[in-house]
């Protein structure tokens, strides 16, 4: 066991896990944070990704020990006030998921590479998903609302 | 909520009331829950595909702090009794069934065959138990071909059956066989191979098993898709009454067949949990969702064609051999299916249908979204092929082919009526929203600059659920209903949905059938003890459920108007209830709110002649039923230097009757299609030839990613109404049915400059690439080696 703090989701937590454990095992269990998802353990289909000090990286693949210090947003921290965030919202909108286990990794990576690129077109979105696997629905709808969803911030800046 | 211009939810695309939890992280999966004094369980698992199992010993895993108990197969078999596969015992299998325990005692049939279960205080330390129990095994010779598993002098994978064999060799004929072959211009032979590949929902198989002793109840958080199925799995296994076994059920990360009943795994940890007095969890991994979960399609056909000179389909006659695995599963009962099915839309005098299942040292068959649908792969390829025999555009063949829709209907040979069939008009639909005239050109263009498009469709029906036949109904589907005191409409239904939103398009048809507003009714889930037997699958979601709740809605409803007859002292017949109010039709100021009623009523504001129990139990048997369908239709852009096919545009046109939730319904199409352009371009659950198992992560079962499906264009036709109330249809499995000979289509039209003819559906590049090499028909060969072309790495690539 390893005594680390870290912030998440704004707020300063600490734990003591053992050193061989994940940081998607950490947040889910040891903080009870279970909407970050568990889909592969090797680091394919994107499940769980979480945005760690700025960049959506696999907490599949990451010791929690190694998150010490670190900043992490998961999905529960987009809505943390209750509203969804633009891209949540514009998700809903397009229909974008079906059975949601997927979409806490899709939300995550295209929360993050909207904000380094706010005027991205379908292809680039569609390359900036591809390391996220989604076996329901076809991709089309997801791409839907990460496009709506740049759109609506364009049109509040 | 959209602001919905239409005056009905019913055929707007509603936004999901699942979204809100699934967007916010606030979803409930079965990992998800933790019981207090829950223990973790992990599996032993077979390295070896075909062994006899000398030993287990546990005894240092036991002695490993952290580990609870240790149960091998010996273990498991001394606390359970025998059961059937809960999905076989419903359906019931043919001919005898294999002997086997819970979990291998005497032998292991498959890579990943579980061989004992560790329970620890956490998966870490239970994974840890794993690696110190030690197995000795006695090779076997592995059966990894249905053609060796079929030869008398294979080994028999189970003892008390003496061969491989899980459905004998048995044949039947429609119509006038050898007749009509024998007065064809024409027959043609074929041999075609449909590969192994499966279901990989996002989320595996998982459940939480917690026995109270002193009530002698077993409660079962699943990921199922039925509550019940699982429950009689699970109580049959133990030895328990059904009524002793609650079964509940929260959101589920997608199934496509997979998670129907209780797996072997799901009842071992069950049978852990009595074992300890401790809630037990088991949350399978991808290896082990890759390796055991089960797997599908793998089968293989010969068939022989009659047709005429004019390119009209005269007669089949077919042999099937289904690949089943090893444990008894859905594959003895698919090529019933097939048979059934074969003709699809199509005017066929005579088809010969014969079949067999083989048992092989691979996993288990498990149904996978339109576990029949070779029958479409093989009609539609030959089709093709047919016409390039006869100089026939591949459009045009399937116009001459096409039954034309009569009154009474025009019976398929295999006897199902094909009443409000519409292939032809989503075969012309198509051809013009692609401009099949313009691409041919482009074609012509692209080739002459060394750059290979072709164009390819496809069509298929599919029973969701089926037309009311001859021998009359379509099963049944029950539903309770009931108006709450706080005046929301509850549903109560034993469907369990798992990504397919009847949450949503459930509460659409009862809002607008009651006059309440969506937000004022509940469909409730995923619980044994309260929601009727029921079971999602087979794309039958929309027309019974969807008839039910719509009857169930009314009778409901006119159950309410009674009583408010009663409190408003008006006639029943004169009320009308909109926007949640009760009112006496022409007078606006009576209105009295659907929530007060209900209050009302549970208070007991009843002078005893009004029924005050305002619930209901309702059944609905399918109305006059009805098929979906339609045409599919796939331009690929194949790269003849790399072999990789490129999926540039993809059109479908469908006919699943009225809509109830058109976003839905479109997405259920696009996620059936991407699994079938996955199916062809990527997925291949692989073996070697001694059994080893070789696509057990992501980085070998290469799942398509948005940069391999393209865009999926839709129109839908809603062209013939055969029932008064229900005419929603079932569009779960079409996609996938139809989307493999469509994109197999496309890629044999792009070589065609080549002469490649297919006779297969998994078309990696190096196959792509072996198949230009040979520039000739294959016939009779097995699938070729295929190499699996790895994923580069994780994360982004360029698309």
């Amino acid at each position: 066991m390893v005594d680390i703090t870290l912030r998440v989701n704004g707020a300063t937590r600490t734990g003591s896990p053992e050193v061989r454990k994940t940081l998607a095992d950490f947040l889910r269990e040891d903080l009870s944070l279970t909407g970050t998802h568990v889909g592969c353990e090797h680091g394919v289909c994107g499940a769980c990704t979480v945005i760690l000090d700025g960049r959506a990286v696999r907490s599949c693949l990451m010791l929690a020990v190694q998150a010490a210090g670190s900043d992490v947003t998961t999905i529960e921290g987009l809505a943390a006030d209750g509203e969804m965030s633009t891209l949540q919202q514009a998700m809903w909108d397009s229909h974008s998921f079906q059975c949601g286990f997927c979409t806490p990794g899709f939300v995550m990576q295209a929360t993050a590479f909207l904000g380094d690129h706010p005027d991205a077109d379908e292809r680039q979105i569609r390359e900036a998903l591809s390391g996220n696997i989604c076996r329901c629905t076809g991709y089309q709808s997801i791409v839907e609302g990460v496009l709506l969803a740049a759109e609506r911030n364009r049109e509040r800046s | 909520m959209t602001a919905i211009a239409a005056e009905r939810y019913t055929g707007a695309s509603i936004k999901r009331s699942e979204d809100p939890r699934i967007l916010t992280g606030a979803g409930r999966y079965v990992d998800d829950i933790k019981l207090p004094g829950m223990l973790h369980a992990a599996f032993v698992r077979s390295p070896l595909a075909h062994a006899r199992v000398l030993s287990v010993d546990a005894s240092a895993a036991r002695e490993l702090p952290g580990v609870v108990a240790v149960l091998t197969g010996a273990d498991l078999d001394a606390m359970t009794v025998p059961a059937p596969d809960p999905l076989l015992a419903m359906f019931g299998g043919s001919g005898p069934m294999p002997e086997f325990t819970l979990l291998a005692t005497d032998k292991v049939r498959l890579v990943g065959d579980p061989v004992a279960i560790v329970v620890a205080e956490s998966r870490y330390i239970a994974e840890d138990g794993c690696e110190l129990v030690e197995v000795e095994y006695e090779d076997l010779p592995p059966v990894m071909s249905a053609a060796f598993a079929l030869d008398p002098g294979s080994p028999p994978l189970f003892a008390n059956l003496g061969n491989n064999v899980a459905r004998p060799l048995s044949r039947k004929e429609f119509g006038d066989v050898a007749g009509t072959f024998a007065a064809a211009d024409r027959v043609m032979d074929f041999h075609v191979d449909v590969h192994r590949h499966q279901n990989v929902p996002m989320e595996g198989r998982a459940c939480i098993a917690s026995y109270d002793a002193e009530l002698g109840l077993m409660t079962v958080h699943a990921a199922t898709q039925s509550v019940h199925i699982t429950r009689n799995g699970i109580a049959t296994r133990l030895g328990m009454d059904a009524d002793k076994v609650h079964v509940l059920a929260g959101d589920i990360g997608g199934s496509f067949g997979l998670k129907i009943g209780a797996s072997r795994e799901e009842q071992a940890v069950a049978a852990a949990s009595r074992h300890v007095g401790r809630p037990v969890k088991w949350v399978e991994d991808r290896g082990e969702n890759l390796t055991v979960s089960g797997q599908a399609r793998e089968e293989s056909f010969d068939i022989r064609a009659a047709f005429g000179d004019d390119g009209v389909l005269l007669g089949l006659d077919v042999r099937m051999v289904i690949d089943t695995g090893a444990y008894p599963g859905m594959g003895g009962l698919v090529p019933s299916i097939v048979e059934a099915m074969l003709p699809g839309p199509y005017k066929l005098a005579a088809l010969g249908f014969e079949s067999t299942a083989a048992i092989t040292n691979k996993a288990t068959y498990v149904a996978y979204r339109g576990p029949w649908a070779s029958e479409t792969f093989i009609r539609e390829r030959i089709l093709d092929v047919i016409a390039k025999d006869l100089g026939l555009d591949p459009v045009e063949i399937r116009l001459r082919n096409v039954a034309a829709r009569t009154e009474p209907p025009a019976m398929m040979i295999t006897g199902r009526p094909l009443a409000g069939v519409t292939t032809r008009e989503s075969l012309e639909r198509v051809t013009q929203l692609v401009d099949y005239p313009a691409f041919r050109r482009r074609q012509a263009q692209a080739r002459e600059q060394g750059r290979y498009l072709g164009i390819g469709v496809a069509t298929f029906i599919e029973a969701a659920p089926g037309p009311r036949g001859p021998e009359g109904g379509l099963g049944m589907e029950s539903m309770r209903l009931r108006l709450e005191e706080d005046g929301i409409v509850a549903l109560f239904t034993g469907q369990m949905p798992h990504g397919q939103s009847h949450q949503t398009t459930l509460a659409q048809i009862a809002a607008d059938e009651f006059g309440v507003p969506f937000e004022q009714v509940r469909v409730v889930v995923g619980d044994s003890a309260v929601v009727p037997f029921g079971l999602t699958g087979g794309s039958r979601s929309a027309t019974m459920t969807g008839g039910v709740a719509l009857h169930g809605t009314r009778q409901l409803k006119a159950k309410v108007l009674d009583f408010a007859a009663h409190l408003m002292e008006a006639s029943a017949q004169d009320l009308v209830i909109t926007d949640g109010n009760v009112w006496v039709r022409g007078d606006p100021e009576s209105a009295v709110a659907v929530s007060e009623i209900a209050a009302r009523a549970a208070a007991g504001e009843s002078d005893g002649d009004v029924d005050a129990e305002l619930e209901v139990e309702a059944s609905y048997d399918g109305g006059q039923g009805g098929w979906s369908g339609g045409t599919h239709c796939a331009i690929v852009d194949v790269d003849v230097e790399t072999g990789i096919v490129k999926v540039e545009r993809y059109i479908a046109v469908e006919d699943c009757g009225a809509l109830i939730n058109p976003a839905v319904v479109e997405g259920q199409i696009r996620g059936g299609v991407a699994q079938g352009i996955g199916a062809v371009l990527l997925e291949r659950s692989a073996y070697t030839e001694d059994g080893n198992f070789q696509s057990a992560t992501f980085m070998d079962y290469l799942m398509p990613t948005a940069c391999d499906v393209p865009r999926i264009e839709i129109e839908h036709l809603q062209t013939v109404p055969l029932d008064a109330d229900v005419n929603f249809r079932g569009v779960g499995e079409g996609g996938m049915i139809v989307a493999p000979p469509t994109v197999v289509n496309a890629i044999e039209d792009a070589l065609e400059p080549f002469g490649v003819r297919i006779y297969e559906q998994h078309l990696p590049p190096a196959r792509i690439l072996e198949l230009i090499a040979a520039v000739r028909p294959r016939t009779g060969a097995g699938t070729g080696p295929g190499r699996l072309p790895g994923r580069a790495g994780q994360g982004p690539r360029r698309c």
